[in-house]
């Protein structure tokens, strides 16, 4: 497992005597350090030989109840490259406010902006502190446990059927005309005023937050001077529901479909995420069935495929290329039709259990996957014979939107992105979770980071996703029908069901997380006490830090490139909201 | 297991002075579409033509009925939460609430129970039955939760799909409406997804592979199911 070891938090301890060590017996050490000495103990351990915890990878707030003082912990995670180790580092928010990390990775930013929007924490030194989600004149900071699940019901708002033809829909089931609070025009003027407090040049122009070549509901903001950005900001939020509050009401197979909704084009290895930490949590990771592991990894191999198809459609579309958009969709098709007949749902798929998969392959499903494999590799062919080396597709991505190594570990980017850096970033290779491990593929890395690199990545990565579907087919047919397809505890402490009744959680914390096509999903779930409900449930989400990423990427560039440098990021707009 | 370079000259060529001049890389692009442009076409004729949904498919629920099928535990089922025995054709639905308690959003279900109002020497007093089962689902997210924590197998899916109405009204489901929509689906597909006790066999198909909408998306070359597993036939 890629955490810290123990003996290497403890000589921390006995270099800075204001170091707590909290040991974990799943092995998920952290430290705790107090407010003061948080800067300079991070300084240490991002710059120390011995350490070099260079990444981000996240920065997020537990709220431990109103009774409590103080009331609220910052919670740093980091990941060190060179030893492949992740640390946990906590320190209390007293007063609540928490010095800012910007000044030491960039990725901070979106990061405090959300826990000052969610949890009312101020960060000292933050360049522009403003919501990250919500409208700037929302009074709320949603995710304090005192903050009602429900949300305050302050405005009325009549179904336009009661308004209009005088339908009588009161006293339905379920029907109330109270709501949340909604923004008006004006507050999203103030919003969008405050996130490009200083205007550089002539025009803003603002691209979303309805615009097909968005992919979603982002509403970017540019700065323009001719052709020519100066500065950039994005406004997201439009579709935040609020995932992380309504997980921490639930049980934890129940927030598996809330899961399918957010990075709804991969919502299989959304589905994965959740399942790894949970099981990671209850110390069971290692002792789910073979079948199931199996099972789990060919199904999120083939929902990389699904995943990256549609973003190759829609990437090449975007610059031109409408025939792509109809080739790549015929071949996600049939994976469609895959997932439909073994998990029940072509989109929202809800196929993995913590503790396995809730059934068992169907009749029929390794031939229909067979039978897609075997034509397959050949479509890819076509689809490189129109791109790769085309000389459009070469001028429209080559040296546009170079990132560099620094900025990976900068702002905590994952997933294809930071592999088309050069850096080999692939929990699949770094934690070896489920079946991963027994597996040959090979990790494709880029060299210049540009958006033609990230392309080429991508394109790469389905092919080694191939050849771990067909390894996994393989190996699935030598199993027996009666083999497990679900975990089954002899600990009687232990309660795990299919369907979520009475699946507890036992006490400890988890950070884990599984690689998706979109970076890096990591779940990180705090429990104070044994229970069904996660105390904090937070889902630290590739798609959000990598497209901060953007706005950078942009000075100086031409508006055109927008459209090729998002594109290459390939965010989805319901995980980065969440 | 290892690291794979990608990159321009590392695995892609640049375009030689050659290409570049005889403009060889769209003509190799116009090649691949002239070659597709030949092919069938895929697509389906909705709604003249319709894909059957696979046996697993998570559709409109529907509540079913005993017919025989039920499983070995039903009665027990039955006398623990003091329920009148369902005749024939009767609901399966014993009024547990097992269901609402595994859905993620339990304001969809109203489910009550009421005592049968007969003199005490009845057979039947003291014993219940459903008098309530309406479902939302407005707010169902069709996940699946409800149908595996049913004891009985009684909510289900069925493989309907278009359940767009003009009211909100229209999507709440009363427990005579569930009943047919179960009652329809088994009828029509019960065959291809329960085995006589209800449970999924493991000879239940991916999708039916006669179904010639759904091959169309397949080239019209669909692929022949077989069985999954070493011991399985
Ligand atoms: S399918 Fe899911 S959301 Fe819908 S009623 Fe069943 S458990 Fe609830
Ligand atoms: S779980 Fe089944 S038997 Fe129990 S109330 Fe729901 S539908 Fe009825």
């Amino acid at each position: 497992m890629s955490w810290i070891t123990l003996d290497k938090i403890n000589r921390l301890k006995e270099k800075f005597d204001f170091v707590q060590v909290n040991e974990n017996d799943k092995g998920f050490h952290s430290v705790e350090v107090p407010k003061e000495n948080f800067k300079q103990f991070l300084k240490f351990l991002k710059e120390d030989p011995d350490y070099q915890f260079k990444m981000f990878i996240d920065w997020t707030i537990i709220d431990h109840g109103e009774k409590a003082d103080p009331r609220f912990q910052g919670i740093l995670i980091l990941f060190s490259p060179e030893y492949r180790e992740r640390i946990i580092v906590k320190t209390w928010a007293t007063d609540e406010t928490l010095p800012t990390l910007t000044d030491m990775w960039a990725g901070a930013k979106w990061a405090e902006r959300e826990a000052w929007d969610m949890f009312g924490i101020r960060f000292e030194g933050h360049e522009n502190l403003v919501r990250m989600f919500m409208w700037e004149t929302y009074q709320h900071h949603p995710l304090r446990k005192d903050f009602p699940i429900r949300g305050y019901e302050e405005v009325e708002l009549p179904s336009l059927n009661e308004e209009e033809r005088a339908d009588q829909l009161e006293g339905l089931q379920n029907y109330s005309r109270m709501h949340t609070a909604l923004p008006t025009m004006e507050d999203i003027e103030i919003t969008q005023r405050k996130r490009l407090p200083k205007k550089k040049a002539q025009i803003v122009l603002n691209w979303g937050p309805l615009h097909p070549g968005t992919h979603g509901t982002i509403w970017f903001l540019f700065d323009m001077e001719g052709e020519y950005v100066q500065q950039c900001d994005i406004i997201i939020g439009q579709l935040h529901r609020g995932v992380e509050k309504l997980a921490e009401n639930l049980n934890v197979q129940q927030i598996i479909p809330y899961t399918d909704r957010m990075d709804y084009i991969a919502s299989i290895n959304e589905n994965h995420s959740v399942c790894v930490a949970a099981e990671k949590l209850l110390g069971i990771h290692e002792k789910i069935p073979e079948k199931a592991k199996y099972i789990r990894t060919m199904m999120a191999e083939l929902s990389r495929i699904n995943s990256h198809l549609l973003w190759l459609g829609t990437y090449a579309l975007d610059l031109g290329a409408l025939t792509m958009f109809l080739y790549t969709f015929r071949e996600r098709e049939k994976l469609m039709d895959i997932f439909e007949g073994i998990t029940g749902a072509r989109f929202t798929i809800n196929y993995f259990r913590v503790g396995g998969v809730y059934a068992d392959l169907p009749y029929g499903s390794l031939d229909a996957i067979e039978h897609f494999l075997k034509d397959f590799p050949e479509r890819l062919k076509d689809y490189e014979t129109l791109l790769t080396r085309n000389r459009i597709w070469l001028r429209r991505n080559i040296d546009v939107g170079i990132i560099t190594e620094e900025d990976v570990y900068s702002y905590g980017l994952t997933g294809a992105v930071a592999r088309a850096s050069g850096v080999p970033y692939d929990l699949r290779m770094i934690d070896k979770y489920d079946a991963y491990g027994d597996v040959e593929f090979d990790v494709p890395v880029g060299e210049k980071g540009d958006s033609y690199d990230r392309y080429l990545v991508r394109v790469e990565e389905i092919k080694q996703s191939v050849k771990i579907v067909q390894q996994c087919i393989q190996k699935l047919r030598k199993m027996s029908k009666n083999d497990p397809f679900f975990f089954e505890p002899e600990d009687k402490k232990m309660k795990i069901t299919i369907d979520g009744r009475g699946t507890k959680l036992f006490k400890g914390e988890v950070y884990a997380g599984t690689d998706n096509p979109r970076g890096e999903l990591g779940v990180y779930i705090y429990m104070p006490k044994d229970g069904i409900k996660p105390y904090r449930f937070r889902l630290r989400s590739g798609a959000f830090y990598n497209l901060q990423i953007f706005p950078k990427l942009m000075i100086g560039r031409p508006i055109a490139d927008a459209i090729t440098i998002l594109s290459t990021i390939d965010p989805v707009v319901g995980e980065t909201d969440r | 297991m290892g690291i794979k370079k990608v990159g321009l000259n590392r695995t892609v060529q640049p375009q030689t002075l050659k290409e570049k001049v005889l403009f060889l890389d769209f003509m190799k692009g116009l090649r691949t579409t002239i070659k597709h442009l030949f092919r069938k076409v895929i697509t389906v004729d909705f709604p003249f033509e319709l894909i059957e949904p696979a046996p697993r498919f998570r559709g409109v629920h529907g509540l079913r009925n005993v017919d025989g099928t039920e499983k070995d535990d039903f009665e027990a089922w039955v006398k623990k939460l003091k329920i009148k025995p369902p005749e024939p054709g009767e609901t399966r639905c014993i009024g547990c609430k097992f269901c609402q308690a595994a859905c993620p959003v339990p304001e969809i279900f109203v489910i009550k129970t009421e005592k049968l109002d007969v003199p005490e020497d009845h057979p039947y007093h003291g014993l219940k039955v459903l008098s309530q089962f309406d479902m939302d689902l407005s707010k169902c997210m069709f996940c699946g939760l409800c149908t595996l924590a049913c004891p009985t197998i009684c909510i289900i899916h069925t493989d309907i799909y278009d359940l767009s109405t003009y009211t909100r009204n229209g999507w709440v489901l009363n427990k005579e409406t569930l009943s047919k929509i179960a009652d329809d689906f088994i009828a029509r597909r019960g065959k291809e997804k329960y085995d006589d006790k209800s449970n999924w066999p493991d000879w239940q198909k991916i999708w039916d592979d006669r179904d010639t909408a759904r091959a169309k998306a397949w080239d019209n070359n669909p692929p022949r199911l077989g069985p999954n597993y070493a011991d399985q036939h």
